[in-house]
């Protein structure tokens, strides 16, 4: 005779704390394909854990993203953040699509030139650029975006080496009723420093200012701060025009628009809070018709990042133990800790299981499996009582933690892509101890065997 | 006719959800109430003279898509035709989600989303400016520095507020940093530094029809209060100059669906401290003396011709009162074990 | 020990009566709480478990443990 089914015994306590727990509601989340290829083979082929990347929800993302700023001004440009997530794959999907790449050292400014990018395809941001670093990007035609005045000093010498005249822009920054306002980058607007590093650079004569850049901020719920960032910037493109006789050619107005991802602290589901991409796009297009005097339209640079990214990504970890804490919640102890998802400092994810589990749900808590006790991925989550072996999918995972994850303690993992013809590719290989020693020098003295 | 209500919990914070089904009940009976829970415990669950039925919903806080999923399972299982959303933090997602509602045929009565930010308090100036009545000196502020200067600036007591739930008046800096966290731990930023008004306050119940005509309209004067500062007394008053910034209101913004206006009123001098988008806990009162919002609200939603006169007496009280109700622990089981009551 | 006090209804949904706590819990649970009021060994528990549903007597044997260390949270197993 065949067996029943088994589902673990579960008991709990009716309160008002945990009003839900018992109650056969939520209904749990389930997600078994990314991609449209079966996550529990993924796993059988590739091990546990496992970040997977959604090739064709990449290119979906990119493309509405650029219809809906081309629709509106078609004089746009998109540049890849590589901060983001600087995996090859995923940013030769972007650079296929028609970004560019921008970059925010030159580590980053040297992988985009490695995936083939040309330097005139590179917006090269950032604090602090090397000396050599500046010499290469001007003398490959980069877009060079000054931070400090300090940098146009050391452009004004890049000039004089090179013998020619460097295009360059200025970062911004400025009030837009947003808080914190990233006042740390580029030259204020309302305090005339913006104003004073053009003249500085006019005044230098080795210098050429064609951009104007800001960023400001990430994960940005007002659409209308970008009303106001591209309202300034124009205006002072304009005052630049007419008082300093510089030609501005483009505006990069940055990155920062919001993923679907549930922020810590803030109540309402994403899908309420997030601004769609149209009111994003719309915020700055029409700042941008209803401040440009004359005929000229600048071009438009984006930098969006995460926006971009974010939901195409997924963390794959699996049920290794699970006990019972001593205030009665559940612990499940799972493959993939915090040091692989840096975003959860922020971010309330959304855990679904690969299948469905009978029975009714209780309080539980999801811990990685560092002997650390902030490795905490789910504080409080409803679970039906979960296998050994059984799958959480985290999502979106896509931005910021391939880039952020620390090598700590354990080897970081598998990464797939799967593709649009539904292909899996191994995008980056599980690390090994080679890995981390091939960079170790063990002093003579010091060596046991 | 089968209705859903949220906002059941009939504790001494109470929701607006039984005030609404009562008045719909007693406007019609044949009319059936549909409770929407987010806690076994909730009175209204029990209340079996009030709501028909219960169902237990997961939070707002976990996404539309499994309230959507179980308000489409209840008209399946049950039938519902309408759902009178009363909570504030199921509120946006309602409003932003009302025409796929519509289209599952469940009919709603709401503002659309910019209606529904003119209650964000940091728009309340420019509405008290259009409505020729006064705001209180308010500073937007982000950290603990902004907050101080703010302080000062306004001066003790004052109050510290969310930009659009909770407010507690402080007397001293480290009772505003307390209030500064909390709030914006729960509800994010900003948070509103406020001058203490003096007056009384004084609230309007009423509902538009979002064409800028009025369903009706009530003032009134809460004569006792609980700690929480919800209504426990109050009578009901006649303050032409009031309802007439009410009815401003309503056809300025062509208002859609219910509201609560809270103001301090000094003699003719009228200050906007806020906007509900929804009716308040004490919807009840004005049904009570002959404006039976809910039903109002419930006839414009399937077209149907209502009493919508404005004539209300004044000094009719409210009294609130506690009465117990014994049942049978069954009714736990039913709800705790199922996620909906028999019925 | 409180379980042999414990009445469960057809729902899944028990009373204790000498505490006023109210749970809720599943078919197996049921089972488990039938027989430690009964007397019955853990391994012996594990073991008609692991007949009946298809999970290994030595998984079983775990969930029954833990099981008990709740039991004894909520006061129902000294
Ligand atoms: C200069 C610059 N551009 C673009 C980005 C990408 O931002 P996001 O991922 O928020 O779109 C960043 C992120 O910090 C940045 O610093």
């Amino acid at each position: 005779m065949a067996k029943k089914t088994y589902e673990k015994p579960t008991i709990i306590k009716v309160e008002s704390s945990h009003s839900k727990a018992g109650v056969p509601m939520p209904k749990q989340k389930i997600r078994k394909k990314i991609g449209g290829v079966a996550i529990d083979e993924m796993v059988e082929r590739f091990g546990s854990p496992l970040f997977i990347f959604d090739e064709k929800a990449i290119r979906e993302k990119y493309r509405s993203a650029y219809e809906a700023f081309s629709s509106r001004y078609p004089n746009v440009q998109f540049g890849w953040s590589y901060k983001t997530n600087y995996l090859k794959a995923v940013c030769a999907v972007f650079h296929q699509e028609g970004a560019i790449a921008e970059v925010v050292s030159e580590f980053e400014y040297e992988k985009a030139r490695e995936l083939g990018i040309e330097g005139k395809d590179i917006i090269y941001n950032g604090p602090y650029k090397p000396y050599d670093s500046l010499v290469t990007a001007a003398k490959e035609g980069a877009k060079i975006h000054i931070d400090t005045f300090d940098e146009i000093n050391d452009l004004e010498k890049v000039a004089d080496e090179l013998g020619f005249e460097i295009p360059v822009a200025i970062r911004l920054n400025m009030d837009t009723g947003i808080y914190p306002q990233w006042s740390r980058f580029g030259f204020n607007i309302e305090s005339g420093q913006a104003m004073d590093a053009v003249k500085r650079i006019k005044a230098g004569g080795k210098l050429r200012l064609t951009g104007l850049h800001a960023h400001i901020g990430t994960f940005m719920l007002d659409a209308n701060a970008y009303k106001v960032e591209t309202t300034k910037m124009v205006r002072l493109m304009n005052e630049v025009e007419e008082k300093v006789g510089f030609t501005i050619e483009y505006i990069d107005v940055g990155g920062g628009f919001a993923s679907k991802n549930h922020l810590r602290g803030i109540y309402q589901p994403p899908e309420v809070v997030v601004p769609t991409i149209d009111d994003y796009a719309e915020a700055i297009t029409s700042a941008l018709y209803e401040n440009i005097r004359g005929n000229s339209y600048p071009k438009l640079y984006l930098e969006t990042g995460r926006h971009l990214i974010d939901e195409a990504g997924y963390l794959v970890t699996s049920v290794v133990a699970s006990k019972t804490l001593p205030d009665s919640r559940r612990s499940y102890i799972v493959d993939a800790g915090v040091n692989l998802l840096y975003t959860y400092f922020w971010y309330k994810f959304n855990i679904e299981l690969t299948r469905e589990v009978s029975g009714i749900s209780e309080p539980a808590m999801i811990n990685g499996p560092l002997c650390m006790n902030i490795d905490v991925i789910d504080e409080s989550i409803l679970l039906p009582r979960l296998r050994r072996g059984d799958k959480l999918v985290i999502s979106p995972v896509g931005a910021y933690n391939v880039t952020q994850w620390m090598q700590f303690i354990r080897y970081r993992p598998r990464v797939l892509m799967v593709t649009e013809e539904g292909n899996v590719e191994l995008i980056r290989e599980r690390e090994e101890l080679s890995d981390i020693e091939k960079r170790e020098i063990l002093p003579d003295k010091l060596k046991l065997k | 006719m089968i209705i859903a209500v949220s906002g059941v919990n009939d504790t001494d914070n109470p929701g607006p959800g039984i005030g609404v089904a009562r008045s719909l009940k007693e406007a019609d009976s044949s009319i059936k109430t549909v409770g929407l829970s987010y806690d076994v415990q909730d009175p209204g669950n029990f209340m079996d003279f009030v709501i028909d039925k219960s169902y237990v919903l997961t939070y707002p806080s976990q996404g539309w898509e499994p309230i959507f999923n179980r308000l489409l399972y209840i008209k399946e299982s049950y039938g519902l035709d309408a759902v009178i959303p009363t909570l504030d933090a199921e509120l946006p997602s309602y409003i932003k989600y009302q025409d796929d509602l519509k289209e599952a045929g469940i009919k709603t009565f709401l503002p659309n989303l910019e209606q529904f930010e003119l209650r964000s308090k940091e728009n309340l100036g420019d509405i008290s400016e259009a409505l020729k009545i006064s705001y209180p000196k308010t500073k937007k502020v982000f950290n603990i520095d902004q907050l101080k200067k703010a302080v000062n600036e306004i001066g003790f007591p004052c109050v510290v507020k969310g930009n659009y739930y909770k407010a507690y008046k402080v007397k001293s800096l480290p009772e505003a940093v307390y209030y500064f966290t909390e709030i914006s731990n729960e509800w994010g930023f900003p948070i509103l530094v406020q001058e203490i008004v003096n007056g009384d306050e004084l609230n309007v119940i009423g509902a538009g029809d979002g064409k800028g005509n009025l369903l009706g309209l009530v003032a009134i004067k809460k004569m006792t209060t609980t700690h929480l500062g919800k209504i426990w007394n109050g009578v009901t008053i006649r303050h032409e100059k009031l309802l007439k910034v009410a009815e401003d209101f309503v056809a300025e913004y062509k208002w859609r669906g219910p509201f609560e206006l809270e103001c301090i009123v000094d003699e003719d001098n009228i200050i906007l401290i806020e906007i509900n988008p929804r009716f308040p806990a004490w919807v009840y009162f004005a049904t009570g003396v002959g404006v039976n919002l809910p039903k109002r609200v419930l006839d414009v939603m399937f077209d149907k011709n209502s009493d919508m006169s404005g004539d209300y007496e004044s000094g009719k009280m409210m009294v609130r009162y506690t009465y117990e109700l014994i049942t049978d622990i069954e009714k736990l089981s039913e709800l705790a074990t199922k996620g909906e009551s028999n019925g | 020990m409180r379980i042999e006090n414990l009445a469960v209804n057809k729902n899944g949904f028990a009373f204790d009566p000498t505490s006023g706590e109210t749970f809720t819990l599943n078919e197996t649970a049921k089972e488990i709480i039938e027989d430690l009021a009964r007397g019955v060994e853990e391994k012996e528990i594990a073991k008609k478990l692991s007949e009946e549903y298809d999970v290994t007597q030595e998984e079983a044997m775990n969930d029954v443990l833990d099981f008990k260390e709740k039991l004894k949270l909520y006061g129902l197993l000294s």
